[in-house]
């Protein structure tokens, strides 16, 4: 026999009133000052899930409610069926099984981010069909003329020139293949967009000191190309979303921002990742061809040090940048020649 | 005292008696668990979480009550993720995509802001009277998207009353029990409050020019630039910027909220609202540090402390004991619309 005492709510008007409870085998007695006993069979009253630190809610088959702080009672009488409010409950009530959780939460998270997404994006980004891929980048260039390029400035001769020199430079070259592709943007770049487009800006071209370093620019981005490298990036980072998505939803407003700092990071992880990478395709390809990657590092050099003459004390930006510290990369080329 | 037979006017208390271990361990098992059922959980997840801070939110000494079930939510859920992956995706095949999205979820709005507003209402008590929300799409079209397109073609200067209208519309279809709420709110305050909001950015603006043109004419004078210093300088405005951003978000949500809360009458009873900007920028400031700090394990701690600022800053005044208040059936209804603003943010607060 348990009793406990509660606040029943008609739903008519906003007032409490004290009632006693009382079970009786299957009949559960209820009292009040205010109102006459009666029983109620107990499988007709439902109880809420249990939440640790909330008030057990009771409601009875007339819409009434009842409000109790008697949790082992309610606990006894009404055990929760549903399996996952039991576990969240139990979970809940005890520091070291929340810790634990967040323990394991946390190093779930770490394997998503550095294993999961990365080789579950591998494969996927290979099935996607090259039509969709090529698509991509024709929408990608297209917007960027729009944006931050403007038609190359380089003669119709020197364009053929460089053109016959990737021509052979690709000759026997596995599938994909690429298509070079020449673009004035102020600085200095070299990009691979899905599907195979390379693009080697004026500047670029006008960097680099010889052929070999033309060459290594466009081993590296090839490298870029062969990787899949745009569409895995994409992948992933639309995978990150979803996860920030997942963990931060309770985020809003100002702290979005706290939120969202992380997920920049993670980018550029992913970013320096896939440079790496091309590096060490573009340091195999020039071997191949009899070049040494030895070019590759003398233009890294000369670039980063025309970049730190023109602002010396950027340590933010090379922080965030996506390329890995450039002093490492010219090492490894260095290594490699 | 008690002249011409007028009762006195009482004040009902709002309170938040929440705890941050709890709550924190309500919040880290909904975190891990939602994990290992690869987000299923979440929905249940909230539910909880919501449960837990609805009933530590009190009024005269009894907690609310959240209803909703976790399937509505999951349901929910589900066709704001399509859409947000729709979204995420449609960026990378197609930019253009992106613009007809943000259209077409423009034009969803409305709907939005009623299914949101219904659910919501539908799903929150207080001593087992439910709330109700009675608006209609069509009218919130008009003064979502009407007041919206009339605030963009005047420049901003219909703003602050389309702002009024919408917090009018939404205040006044909610009902508690058979009680309908009623909105006294006039475009006066909200003119002030943007006025003032954009007297501070201007404010800042020319600060900034001024402080960067000292900067500037500094390292001249110096002939070239300090090495290292310069660095750390640069970010002086740039700090500036995001303290005047969370200063000026602080003041208008400080304002608008007070002058909307302000403004809701339930039967004889008005809401008295008290919150401060300066209290506000001191919230907002130290949540950030907190979470950066902690790797967002703050974020629980975070949300208690705001629930309770909020409530401790919000009363009932008036003459009726809020108990005469009548009850009305509960009527079944999906959480999609308040999945989707939850997840895209969509700004349908009061």
């Amino acid at each position: 026999m348990t009793a406990f005492e509660g606040m029943l709510f008609d739903g008519v008007r906003a007032t409490g009133l004290p009632v006693q409870l009382e079970a009786r085998g299957d009949e559960v007695l209820i009292a009040g000052a205010a109102l006459p006993p009666r029983s109620i069979n107990r499988d007709q009253i439902t109880a809420d899930a249990p939440i640790p630190g909330v008030p057990r809610l009771l409601r009875l088959p007339g819409g009434e409610l009842i409000e109790t702080d008697a949790h082992d009672a309610v606990a006894a009488l009404w055990p929760p069926k549903d399996i996952l409010a039991r576990a969240a409950f139990a979970m809940e009530s005890r520091w070291w099984a929340a810790l634990t959780g967040l323990a394991v939460t946390a190093l779930s998270v770490w394997l998503i981010v550095a294993f999961v997404l990365p080789f579950a994006a591998e494969p996927v980004s290979k099935r996607i069909s090259p039509g969709v891929e090529a698509y991509m980048g024709k929408q990608t260039l297209a917007l960027l003329d729009r944006t931050i390029f403007s038609p190359s400035a380089l003669s119709e001769e020197e364009t053929d020139d460089y053109q016959e020199k990737y021509a052979q430079f690709v000759d026997g070259e596995d599938e994909p293949s690429t298509r070079l592709e020449f673009r004035a943007a102020g600085t200095p770049n070299a990009l691979a967009l899905p599907g195979g487009i390379i693009i080697v800006t004026d500047e670029m071209v006008h960097a680099t000191a010889n052929d070999a370093e033309f060459l290594a620019v466009v081993a590296h981005e090839i490298g870029h190309v062969r990787g899949h490298h745009a569409m895995r990036l994409v992948l992933q980072d639309s995978g990150l979303a979803v996860l920030m998505t997942a963990l931060a939803g309770d985020a809003v407003g100002t702290t979005l921002l706290a939120a969202a700092l992380p997920a920049v990071l993670l980018k550029t992880r992913y970013s320096r990742q896939f440079e790496s990478e091309a590096d060490d395709y573009a340091f195999a390809m020039l071997k191949r061809h009899g070049e040494s990657p030895k070019a590759f590092a003398d233009l890294m050099r000369r670039l980063s040090l025309e970049h730190h003459a023109d602002d010396e004390s950027d340590t933010l930006h090379r922080y965030l940048s996506t390329h890995p510290a450039t002093e490492e990369r010219i090492r490894r080329a260095e290594r490699e020649q | 005292m008690n002249d011409r037979g007028t009762m006195p006017l009482t004040t009902y208390r709002f309170d938040f008696t929440g705890r941050n271990g709890e709550y924190f361990r309500i919040w880290i098992v909904s975190l891990f668990l939602s994990i290992a059922t690869l987000g299923i959980y979440s929905a249940w997840g909230k539910v909880r979480k919501k449960r837990y801070l609805y009933s530590h939110t009190e009024l005269d000494g009894t907690g609310f009550e959240f209803r909703a079930t976790p399937l509505a939510i999951l349901r929910g859920r589900v066709i704001a993720l399509v859409l947000l992956g729709g979204f995420a995706l449609s960026s990378h095949v197609l930019p253009i995509m992106q613009l007809v999205f943000i259209l077409i979820l423009l034009a969803l709005t409305p709907w939005i802001v009623v299914a949101a507003s219904r659910f919501n209402a539908r799903n929150s008590a207080w001593r087992n009277i439910t709330f109700g929300f009675d608006g209609r799409v069509g009218e919130a079209a008009r003064v979502f998207l009407g007041f919206g397109a009339l605030a963009v073609i005047s420049l901003g200067f219909v703003y602050p009353y389309a702002r009024m209208r919408r917090a009018r519309y939404i205040i006044e279809h909610h009902r508690f029990g058979e009680t309908r709420i009623r909105a006294d709110l006039l475009p006066g305050g909200f003119y002030l409050a943007y006025l003032l909001a954009t007297l501070m950015i201007v404010g800042t603006m020319i600060l900034l020019v001024a402080v960067t043109t000292a900067m500037v004419l500094v390292s001249g004078a110096a002939g070239k630039q300090p090495s290292g210093g310069s660095g750390a300088l640069a970010l002086v405005p740039i700090a500036m910027v995001y303290i005047i951003y969370i200063a000026v978000f602080a003041f208008l949500r400080a304002q608008i909220g007070n002058l909307t809360l302000n403004g809701v009458v339930v039967g004889p009873l008005r809401c008295r609202s008290t919150l401060r900007a300066r209290d506000l920028v001191w919230l907002y400031m130290s949540n950030i540090v907190a979470i950066l700090a902690t790797v967002g394990l703050a974020t629980a701690w975070v949300t208690i402390r705001m629930a309770r600022y909020r409530a401790r800053n919000l009363y009932l005044v008036g003459e009726a004991a809020p108990e005469d208040y009548a009850g009305a059936a509960a009527v079944h209804i999906g959480a999609t619309g308040s999945e989707v603003s939850d997840l895209f943010d969509v700004d349908i607060s009061l």
